[in-house]
């Protein structure tokens, strides 16, 4: 697990995420839409890229990639939103 | 008990809206007057393209009050969908909502059909007189939005037959206070998980349908309006299961899935979750008024495609599927026996509207054959094994092959096409198609991606395709989806993802 690091450290392992998220969320999305051209808070269900079962994929890539565990951290339909917001949960578990 | 409006109170569980007794008679009693005075009389038929909010069930209401019939349609369909739907149904008006897409509007009233907002109500109030039983109440379009609609016509008496033969079978008390997440545009939503309640005297309470975030939320929902009753589809356990705590309360009592296969597992899962042994896989129709057989008691273990008694109907499971000759006692099953399942029941539909061929191949003296395979285990009871319909179930919604090909065979570069089902972790099934095309490069692709969502509503889109040089047929010259399906997924998919991101700039 990383420890809170310098920022710079910080702003490299959330492009990485970032970077790694794009890429699962790629395989979800519906034609038509481009994820490039979404702004990272702008709403992944509400933009119509990912449909809203997604999520549960979602939840699934992120118990899998990062061990975070819903069952036991509770859930917040919030914390999946938005590619920011996704980053931001995965910062707070990682800190 | 149906007639006099003794409803339950009404609310919207999310926004927090509510209608009492006193308040529900007056929103109807406002748009009876509002009907009246637009020239609406027995036997018109009215479009409602909205629904699962409190003044969809007032617009029911008072279109019962005079006569009229209500023809609920899917808010997401394609405007070119909703005119089909129209050049078929000629309805009188259209009422919609502020959510309702501007073209749809535009496209009603291009067609001469008059369209009024669901709020414009006016102050008079006039009470209406009240339906005969064998006018038609409801028509619901199940198919053929692309091309030939196929809408199931219920009168009042067909409803009645369904919604009494349900409190005969389960009672009203699991029913108190009703939650319903599913669209009201259907047969399950609408005739079953609220007006059978609702006109029952149960409090209902309603939710747009399939939002993820009320779904999430579905726990602290059931407990802030003690629910005592919802029922559901297998897609919204995929996430409620994964992503929504669940109910600490202890209100709910019953819990019903249906509009698609329910394995043993989900079922055992949806009561670990709920903290309720009376979980049931009901068997609905549309032609049958939904809910037809289930378990009333449904204490014993899950299993895959148990659905237990008929509930105001009669359940035969034959060697025939076809309405050729009449339902002979020799062409029964043995117990065990998987075969054709038959149904004959009060609730049954009056017909296809405008469609008695239809009708014909479907019903035959009072039975219905459902193109479903089933056995009737050593218990008396109905066990699903399959489907012959050509229906694509995409968690609970049916996508009839037929009307996306429709869609496809109009464009100018397409020769030929399929649709078939493909397998979906997360939907049970989704919408696959093959197409050959007279051009095959990126840009007739485009232009065909392009059309087929103009036409289709979104649920019905491909979400795979395949160009193939032909698609093959049997000797007759018909398709096989099945085959077609089975040559494609040996292959890769067309990146459709790539293939529109990389789309000139206009």
């Amino acid at each position: 697990m990383n420890g809170a690091g310098p920022p710079q450290a910080a702003n490299c392992d959330r492009q990485r995420w970032r970077e790694d998220l794009h890429r699962f969320l790629r395989t979800l999305q519906k034609p038509g839409k481009s994820l490039a051209q979404l702004g990272d808070d702008e709403g992944l269900v509400a933009s119509g890229l990912i449909d809203s079962l997604a999520l549960v994929q979602i939840v699934v890539y992120l118990e899998d990639t990062y061990g975070i565990d819903f069952g036991m951290r509770g859930f917040d339909p919030d914390s999946l939103a938005s590619t920011a917001s996704i980053l931001d949960l995965i910062a707070e578990f990682r800190s | 008990m149906f007639v006099d409006l003794r409803v339950g109170n009404l609310a919207e569980a999310v926004s927090g809206r509510r209608w009492d007794r006193g308040e529900i008679g007056r929103q109807v009693a406002t748009r009876v007057a509002r009907f009246q005075s637009r020239g609406v009389a027995r036997g018109d038929r009215v479009f409602l393209p909205f629904g699962n909010r409190l003044e969809f069930f007032a617009e029911l209401c008072a279109l019962w009050r005079l006569g009229a019939c209500a023809v609920p349609i899917d808010p997401r369909l394609t405007p070119f969908e909703v005119q089909t739907l129209a050049g078929t149904a000629n309805p009188r008006l259209a009422v919609v909502d502020d959510a309702t897409d501007t073209r749809v509007i535009r496209t009603l009233i291009e067609t001469g059909i008059g369209v009024i907002d669901t709020t414009d109500t006016g102050s008079d109030e006039l009470a209406g007189g009240l339906s005969q039983l064998d006018d038609d109440a409801l028509i619901l379009f199940t198919s053929g939005s692309t091309g030939a609609p196929k809408g199931v016509v219920h009168t009042h008496r067909s409803l009645r037959a369904r919604w009494i033969s349900l409190r005969d079978a389960l009672g009203t008390a699991p029913f108190a206070r009703t939650l319903c997440l599913l669209p009201t545009h259907f047969g399950h939503g609408l005739i079953c998980n609220c007006l059978f309640p609702w006109l029952s005297g149960q409090d209902l309470f309603v939710t747009p349908p399939f939002r993820p975030d009320i779904i999430m939320r579905l726990g602290a929902m059931l407990d802030e309006h003690r629910i005592t009753f919802m029922s559901s589809v297998p897609a919204v356990w995929k996430l409620a299961l994964k992503l929504s705590r669940p109910p600490l309360a202890g209100t709910l009592q019953r819990v019903h899935c249906g509009s698609a296969p329910l394995s043993a597992t989900a079922w055992e899962d949806i009561r670990r979750w709920t903290g309720v042994r009376q979980v049931c896989n009901a068997y609905g129709i549309t032609e049958t008024g939904s809910w037809v057989a289930g378990l009333a008691n449904a204490e014993g273990p899950a299993e895959d495609g148990l659905i237990g008694e008929g509930w105001g109907a009669v359940i035969k499971v034959l060697r025939v599927a076809g309405t050729s000759r009449p339902v002979s006692a020799d062409d029964e099953c043995a117990p065990g026996e998987s075969g054709y399942v038959w149904l004959n029941t009060p609730a049954l539909m009056k017909g296809y509207f405008r469609r008695d061929d239809l009708t014909a191949a479907a019903v035959i003296e009072g039975w219905f054959s459902t193109g479903d395979i089933g056995l009737i285990d050593e218990r008396g009871r109905l066990v699903l094994r399959g489907r012959e319909r050509d229906e694509i179930n995409r968690g609970g919604m049916k996508v009839y092959p037929a009307d996306v090909d429709a869609v496809a065979e109009r464009f100018e570069h397409v020769r030929d096409v399929c649709t078939f089902a493909l397998d979906d972790p997360m939907y049970g099934q989704a919408v696959g198609m093959a197409v050959v095309l007279a051009q095959q490069d990126d840009a007739t692709l485009r232009a065909l991606y392009a059309w087929m969502k103009d036409h289709l509503a979104e649920p019905k889109m491909p979400s795979r395709w395949w160009v193939l040089e032909d698609i093959p047929r049997t000797s007759r010259g018909k398709l096989n989806r099945d085959a077609v399906r089975a040559a494609c997924i040996e292959r890769p998919a067309l990146d459709l993802v790539q293939l529109l991101a990389a789309e000139p700039k206009r």
